[in-house]
């Protein structure tokens, strides 16, 4: 950029200029990822207003004066109130430092208007974390470091100025060595829960995720996104595939198109779970999703524990936390595959699984009634699952629209619907039938990772299943879909639907993001990005002062040990020793021992003065015996003369002979040193 | 509160710093224990920011604003690290100082010289007890191996010998947020001679008379000479001078004049009458032998009990001015 710079204007740069040019640059680097999120009239005010820094810096105008200034600035902060409705807050407070930055390059006089500038920008470092805070962001967040401190350090020469160059690189050494501690202070600096004051707004609005209804629809439309709903890592060995039921929102209520979940709903006091076998224990990462649903496998044994927040169960056996997840979460949870829920003769409040609209699906409601022929509930529930089986009904992301009698139009008309609809359908029937039933939403499955064994599940594995109580096995899990597409659940969505081809030609296929067996390579890089982006989150942006708790005891058991003790101490010998040998390479020993000669002589009396040759300090010192003998011993003068001769001679040979006998001219001089006393 | 806190420093480590009286011979070195060092006031609104950096990622639930945090706070130890390596280690030597006459700065030439690999930028030179405000002029740099000089200079007033104030050199390199010091007292003083006195009455020519008002040694022609600083212009040879051509290597030339009195030139303070202040005499006495030197007139010269035999040439002029600064001071040897 400099160069070309001065190929603009046809003169080289002078140091004052192309330190600022410097300075306006780490301003843009700075300013330019608050460009994802301004208003446009921000973004062009301040380009247009370091461009116009830049011209001043390069053509050598003059500053613009205040009374321009002014009625600028006040007028960008009109329009930060038009735009924002506010001047406080987060969105507005940033956009009111991105104006200060661009102006203040306008208003810089003195030094310490340097460091203002320097500093606001590294604070707008920060205000761009509110947006993002990905891998990429922290590549950015360094880049901007780094060219901050070379700014920083090239406005701290006074002389001689090296080239770019080296500074850029004396920059990027004070990073590299600033690094390993900054990560060293990362684990260990204790961490507090945030926040100090009024709950931060909203950040990331409009998250895609499962909602509390259910309506045809609309969990195909999630199946289509590729975020990640939370991941999960599984102490010991992850339940089958077909066994991930993720619970979420239970939907009781039907009014005849969207499945909600009713009112009346208190916390789970009368419930009981009776389970068998030992539980299996993970722990969940969700993604923040600004609704209140937590997560965990059917069926949680105990109230996970949420680090600050309140984790309600309710009587339908959903997990809420008190206040909306707004940031990534981390918990632990344990969950029994194998579990009887509300078993018994009596399930109090029967009746609202029991409901129907009125006025909707009499087809179905008919073949419904029909079912209570036969007495056996649990034979009415497989006889539906047979008929979805046996029937041609298709699984399909792509289900045909429905009318009024949605269920009518699904059973006897398309017969090709996602998960939503089989498991609507089959609910009301069951009722109808006279069984006790719900549906269920969640999510079913997920991917683990091989890299790092973290299991991810995105927003393409929301499900939507049913429950039906049967006196003697309680709430038991049926899904429909799997009646009909048994490789959903076994082997993901990916397998169980032809999904539609990108923009519409086939021989695209195989760019799908499901993609097929043919690109391993694609789906191994997939893998790697999501370990890094995992592993990033769980412990750059989630380190919680819990995980810190664990890690700083985990490193207190691994530093007391003998081992890292003894290759401290052996790191700590090698650096002394390094050290030492390299003060010694610094002076030649024969130039060092003439220098020990020097000063042995100065504390007798007799300092060399600064201009002084070896010979000329011989002459004087030979010169004036009276002297010099009250301060030194004759021997010792002798040996002091012998010194300073052999020393001159070495000192002013030609180089050639400067090699040879070194070794020995410097024990020579060591005896002779020892004489002078 | 800077200002407090380097005051509070300043006293509590007089104790044990090198101040009056104790001066470091020949080349020292800076130990390490010898840099103090503090943050500036950059430093401390750099400290403000990482609080707010720390207290935003907090309540933000930041976490990369955690790194971020924790980046800036170690590049600031680094720096402080790095403007500590700045100046510690380099060697210092003091340099020739020149004799002066009171009311003249006196120059002292301070040598730095590095014998690290590491090299030094943006050094500053200052006398510790004298403010002289940001004066760019003892701002140094100091390449590896090198040695630089850095001239201090001090306004004197009184002649005899001058020792400097603590010599403070310190650094703000790299990136401004901590100043590194060390202070240095140079054994070097520096000779000051009276101050010649303005409108003196003219070279007692003649046997010594005093008061004799002849124009000293106007009389005789005694040829040219090359041109000496202090020749009045009267005396110039500007017929001798308009034949010369400068470009060709001409140079300015002085007539010379060989006066009656020539050899018999005495400057005896003794003469001067006592009621006339001592160091008004001392003042003349200068006056004279600078004027004499100027013309280039041997001169003998008495001071109370010290005679030198008329001669001239720099180094009897040293000799007398010398005699003259320090006489009746304790220290005149």
């Amino acid at each position: 950029m400099k160069a070309t710079d001065a190929r603009l204007i046809a003169l080289p740069l002078s140091r004052d200029k192309i330190d600022t040019m410097l300075l306006l640059a780490s301003a843009v680097l700075v300013l330019a990822p608050h460009a994802a999120h301004l208003p446009l009239w921000v973004s062009l005010l301040c380009g247009a207003t370091l461009l116009w820094r830049a011209l001043i810096t390069l053509r050598g105008r003059r500053m613009p004066p205040a009374m321009l200034l002014l009625p600028i600035a006040a007028g960008a902060m009109l329009g930060v109130q038009f735009s924002y409705d506010t001047l406080i807050g987060k969105d507005a407070g940033v956009a009111m430092l991105v104006l200060l930055v661009a102006f203040k390059m306008l208003e810089m006089h003195a030094r310490r208007d340097l460091y203002v500038v320097i500093f606001l920008c590294f604070f707008l470092v920060l205000t761009n974390f509110f947006y993002a805070q990905g891998i990429g962001t922290a590549l950015m967040m360094v880049a901007s470091i780094l060219l901050l401190l070379t700014t920083q350090l090239s406005f701290g020469f006074t002389g001689a100025v090296p080239p770019l160059r080296t500074r850029f690189g004396m920059a990027a050494r004070t990073l590299a060595i600033a690094a390993p501690l900054a990560a060293l202070l990362f684990v260990v600096f204790p961490r507090i829960q945030g926040p100090l004051w009024g709950m931060p707004g909203g950040s990331g609005s409009g998250k895609s995720g499962l909602s509390d209804q259910m309506a045809p629809g609309q969990m195909s439309n999630l199946a289509l996104s590729e975020e990640p709903a939370f991941r999960a890592r599984f102490f010991g060995r992850a339940p089958d595939k077909a066994q991930l039921y993720w619970r979420g929102p239970v939907l009781d209520a039907f009014d005849g198109r969207t499945w909600s979940r009713g009112a009346g709903r208190i916390s789970g006091r009368n419930l009981h779970l009776a389970v068998g076998q030992p539980g299996v224990d993970y722990e969940v990462t969700l993604e923040p999703s600004q609704s209140h649903w937590v997560f965990a496998l059917e069926m949680a044994g105990e109230l996970p524990e949420v680090p600050g927040r309140q984790v309600r169960l309710s009587s339908q056996f959903e997990l809420t936390s008190d206040t909306p997840l707004d940031a990534r979460l981390r918990y632990r949870a344990s969950s029994h595959t194998d579990y009887a829920l509300q078993r018994g003769a009596l399930l109090e409040g029967a009746e609202r699984w029991l409901l129907l609209p009125y006025g909707f699906n009499p087809r179905a409601l008919a073949e419904g009634r029909a079912l209570r022929l036969i007495d056996d509930p649990a034979q009415r529930v497989q006889a539906v699952l047979r008929r979805f089986r046996e029937e041609p009904f298709s699984y399909t992301l792509e289900p045909p629209l429905l009318g009024r009698h949605t269920v009518d139009e699904f059973l006897y008309g398309a017969r090709a619907g996602f998960c939503e609809h089989y498991s609507g359908a089959f609910v009301f029937l069951m009722r109808a039938a006279g069984v006790p039933a719900r549906v269920v939403t969640g999510y079913q499955g997920g991917d683990i990772n091989p890299l790092d064994g973290f299991m991810t599940v995105r927003q393409s594995d929301a499900h939507a299943w049913a429950e039906v109580w049967l006196e003697d096995r309680g709430w038991m899990r049926v899904d429909p879909t799997a009646a009909v597409a048994p490789e959903r659940v076994n082997r993901g969505l990916g397998a169980s639907v032809p999904r539609p081809a990108p923009f519409g030609i086939d021989a695209l296929r195989g760019m799908n993001p499901f993609g097929g067996e043919g690109n391993a390579w694609l789906a191994q890089l997939r893998d790697a990005v999501n370990a890094a982006n995992n592993g990033w989150n769980q412990w750059v942006l989630n380190y919680t002062p819990e995980r810190q708790r664990d890690v700083v005891q985990s490193l207190q058991q691994q530093l007391f040990g003998w081992p890292f003790a003894a290759l401290l101490t052996l790191g700590g010998a090698m650096l002394l020793l390094l050290r030492f040998l390299r003060r010694r390479r610094e002076t030649d020993p024969v130039d060092a021992l003439y220098l020990a000669l020097c000063k042995r002589l100065a504390q007798a009396g007799i300092a060399r003065d600064l201009d002084e040759s070896p010979s000329a300090f011989a002459a004087r010192l030979g010169a004036d015996p009276g002297a010099s003998e009250i301060k030194l011993a004759p021997q010792a003068r002798a040996a002091a003369l012998d010194f300073l001769r052999r020393y001159s001679a070495w000192r002013y040979a030609p180089p050639r002979q400067h090699a040879g006998h070194h070794r020995q001219l410097t024990a020579t001089l060591k005896s002779l040193l020892s004489q002078v006393r | 509160m800077t200002q407090g806190l380097r005051g509070w420093v300043r006293r509590s480590t007089g104790a044990w710093l090198p101040r009056a009286g104790t001066q470091d011979a020949g080349e020292i070195e800076i130990k390490s224990r010898r840099v103090f060092i503090l943050p500036t006031r950059a430093g401390l609104g750099f400290a403000a920011l990482l609080l707010v950096l720390l207290i935003g990622s907090i309540n933000y639930a930041l976490g990369l604003g955690f790194g971020l945090t924790f980046l800036a706070l170690s590049c600031a130890l680094v720096d402080m690290v790095a403007t500590y390596r700045n100046l510690a280690h380099l060697r210092l030597q003091q340099g020739r100082v020149a004799p002066v006459f009171a009311g003249q700065e006196a120059q002292f030439e301070l040598l730095l010289s590095n014998r690290t690999r590491l090299a030094r930028y943006a050094l500053r030179a200052d006398f510790a007890d004298i403010a002289n405000g940001a004066d760019l002029r003892h701002m140094t740099d100091v390449a590896p191996g090198a040695q630089t000089t850095v001239t201090l200079s001090v306004p004197t007033n009184a002649r005899g010998w001058l020792a400097p104030a603590r010599v403070k050199l310190s650094t703000r390199f790299p990136l401004g947020l901590f100043q590194a010091w060390s202070y240095w007292r140079p054994a070097a003083r520096a000779l000051v001679y009276p101050r010649p006195e303005d409108g003196a009455p003219p070279l007692p020519l003649a046997g010594g008379a005093g008061n004799n008002p002849r124009p000293g040694g106007n009389d005789d022609f005694a040829g040219i000479r090359s041109y000496q600083a202090g020749d009045s212009p009267r005396q110039m040879a500007w017929r001798q001078i308009a034949r010369l051509d400068p470009a060709l290597g001409g140079q300015l030339v002085t007539k010379h004049f060989e006066g009656t009195g020539g050899d018999g030139l005495l400057l005896d303070f003794d003469a001067i009458p006592v009621w006339v202040d001592l160091e008004l005499r001392l003042s003349r006495m200068t006056r004279w032998v600078l004027d004499a030197e100027a013309r280039a007139l041997p001169y003998a010269f008495r001071l109370g009990a010290l005679r030198y035999d008329a001669a001239n040439g720099a180094a009897h002029q040293a000799a007398c001015l010398r005699a003259l600064a320090l006489y009746g001071m304790r220290e005149a040897a």
